[in-house]
């Protein structure tokens, strides 16, 4: 039983590893700009907003939820910390306000899932909708521009030769490991995704897990915010349109499974290199960037039938009810 | 269960539970005729169903995968790419537009049904599935368009975006489907093999009910009304834009939600949807009558989306207790 746990929270990436080499030992033959340091670190550099988002989406989907309104959040807060930056407030106050600004949205999200009841699903999908509009009409739907310098260096600056955003999202992914492997929150988020009535009658604090989760996941989207707007030297209210379902697929191609309790961010990391290689390929291949699409689709299939392999098939995150609802799973006489 | 709550005797908590959406529909329709004197006129009554009627056909379609207990996320993506092949036969092969029509609402149907047999054959999960083929489905639609939209669309076939005396042709084809659907979910196996299945998968499957092929279907119609909604969607804009209907997948799965359709599977109603999006029509035409910023409107419509999704459950859950108990 043991073993098996660990088994299903280490993961093996052996597969997937093998895939994100194959790929890149096919275009370094096909391209000779592919296997360039520059490249590479321009490929990691446009990965890593991905990366950022789909590090909180994993701890979420962990949990058996899912989180549609990272996209959203991310508009909101780079529109949000850009208008802070422009005010004689200091550059570490700004940044700071956006975190404490996304991780406010999670808490909501967490909130509504867990003391309202309502599907991960639908929660979050209000939130998306409310979070866009809050960002488009605080900014009027003008991009916000004219950031001081500082700000930008978080993106335009690099130490030991390697741009700071990656410093960010090894930070980040080194932290969460940690945080998923050692810690008892940890061991909770699995816990909780793998079977939420038993690890409540086993004492797991499922509520505050839950919420922590949303609100990782929207101080994630956050950051990922300020990263893309300091390397666009603008806020745009509709930044980050469509990215929760970029994210999702990352964390679905770095074999974690939407019925929760399983995954890794080790996976994900992978997954997120997996999508930019797609579309830096069809950079140097000078492919039509029309197929950009297709080709992540297929890749995302192609991951579903390589981690189905042997796994019995569940329910989908999405008809999870948390609490005494129409859902079947977990009701009874239970207190959330 | 959705049907048999029908049998029970009346009671007003009840009445609340099943038509909290009728409620909150007639609550708002009541406070926007009171705020803007344009509102309950019938020409802005006929606007708003001709504008919801697009998203009401899609959310009918995707309906039936929600039955099922699944999901699905390339229907606006199907819109765009069935939209402008519908374009793409009338004008560049001068296909005959029923010819035309009926091959694109045939390849719907084919897409939603290869949705449905990756699901059943790989037992995967349809939310990545439906992501995946979305995915694909767009890159498709820029394919064939080449990113530019495909206009000089016929009159024989723009006439499906116009109306007839007064009345709009598409709200007829939704009334159309509409009937033809229900009848299809309230008298034939299907329909009660459908809701079994949405109810409790294995308990249908031990029951003998051929489960791959029901879900099979359920996607091949929410593919053919994405092909519906695609002709729709390009004979009222006389042109068919590679991006059009980028998030609709979304709407529609906030209409069936809105209209009480459980994403847990096995319980709710076409007619349901149909509310659903006919709420979403009128809080748009209301909000924009009302001169509230289209930003503004999002933040409402989000913060409406929650609250009436919390009073549909809450009031569900408080019916609902002795009979759910039962189950579990």
């Amino acid at each position: 039983m043991k073993s098996s746990f660990k088994n299903h929270r280490q993961g093996h990436h052996f597969g997937l590893l093998c895939a994100v080499l194959f790929l890149a030992a096919l275009l370094s033959l096909l391209s000779p700009q592919f296997l360039t340091t520059r490249n590479i670190l321009n490929l990691l550099l446009q990965s890593s907003v991905n990366a950022l988002l789909a590090a909180g989406m994993t701890l979420v989907i962990i949990t058996g939820g899912i989180d549609l309104s990272v996209g959203s959040i991310l508009g909101l807060t780079a529109v949000v910390t850009a208008g802070i930056l422009q005010s004689p407030l200091p550059v570490p106050g700004a940044i700071l306000g956006g975190l404490a600004l996304g991780a406010g949205l999670g808490i909501a999200n967490g909130l509504v899932v867990i003391k309202g009841k309502i599907p991960p699903f639908i929660a979050t999908l209000g939130m998306m909708t409310l979070s866009r509009g809050l960002a488009l009409s605080l900014s009027g739907g003008r991009p916000v521009t004219g950031l001081p310098r500082e700000f930008l260096l978080l993106a335009s600056s690099s130490v030991l030769g390697i741009p700071t955003p990656l410093w960010i999202v090894a930070a980040v992914y080194l932290a969460g490991t940690f945080l998923l492997a050692r810690t008892n929150l940890g061991r909770y988020i699995y816990a909780v995704g793998n079977n939420m009535k038993a690890s409540r009658y086993a004492g797991c604090p499922v509520p505050t897990t839950i919420i922590t989760a949303y609100t990782l996941s929207g101080m994630l989207a956050a950051l990922a915010g300020m990263v893309l707007v300091a390397r666009l030297d603008s806020a745009q209210p509709v930044m980050g349109a469509g990215y929760e379902l970029n994210a999702i697929a990352a964390v679905v191609v770095g074999g974690a499974a939407l019925s929760g309790g399983t995954g890794n961010l080790g996976g994900t990391l992978l997954g997120a290199i997996m999508m930019a290689m797609i579309t830096n390929a069809i950079n140097i291949l000078n492919i039509s960037p029309f197929y950009a699409q297709i080709l992540q689709g297929v890749v995302i299939l192609a991951a579903l039938f390589v981690h189905s392999a042997g796994k019995s098939p569940s329910r989908s995150c999405i008809t999870r009810h948390y609490g005494p609802g129409r859902g079947q799973k977990f009701q009874g006489g239970e207190e959330v | 269960m959705g049907i048999d709550s029908t049998h029970r005797r009346f009671s007003w908590k009840g009445a609340l539970a099943r038509h909290s959406s009728a409620l909150i529909f007639l609550f708002l329709f009541a406070c926007f005729s009171l705020l803007s004197g344009r509102f309950l006129r019938i020409g802005n009554v006929v606007n708003i169903l001709e504008q919801s009627s697009l998203l009401a056909v899609v959310a009918i379609g995707i309906t039936f995968p929600i039955i099922t207990g699944g999901i699905d996320l390339s229907v606006g993506s199907l819109v765009a790419l069935c939209g402008a092949l519908a374009a793409g036969l009338v004008t560049g092969h001068a296909v005959p537009v029923p010819l035309a029509i009926a091959m694109v609402l045939a390849l719907g149907a084919l897409l939603g049904g290869i949705n449905g047999f990756i699901i059943v054959a790989g037992r995967f999960q349809p939310f990545v599935v439906t992501l995946a083929t979305m995915a694909i489905t767009r890159g498709a639609t820029l394919v064939y368009t080449q990113g530019r939209p495909i206009s000089g669309i016929p009159a024989s076939f723009t006439f499906l975006g116009d109306r007839v005396a007064g009345i709009p042709v598409s709200l007829l084809i939704l009334l159309i489907i509409l009937i033809l659907f229900q009848g299809l979910l309230r008298f034939t196996p299907f329909g009660a093999h459908l809701y079994a299945l949405g109810g409790n998968e294995e308990t249908a499957r031990l029951a003998g009910i051929s489960v791959h092929w029901i879900k099979i279907g359920a996607y091949s119609i929410s593919g053919g009304m994405a092909a519906l909604g695609g002709i729709i969607l390009t004979a009222r804009l006389w042109s068919a834009q590679p991006q059009a209907a980028v998030g609709l997948e979304l709407q529609t799965i906030a209409a069936a939600v809105l209209g009480g359709v459980s994403l847990a599977g096995g319980s709710g109603g076409l007619a349901g949807t149909l509310l659903g999006a006919l709420l979403m029509g009128t809080l748009a035409n209301g909000l924009n009558l009302l001169g509230i910023s289209s930003y503004l409107q999002q933040v409402i419509i989000g913060a409406i989306f929650i609250a009436a999704v919390m009073l549909d459950l809450w009031t569900k859950e408080r019916h609902g207790e002795s009979s759910q108990g039962a189950l579990s």
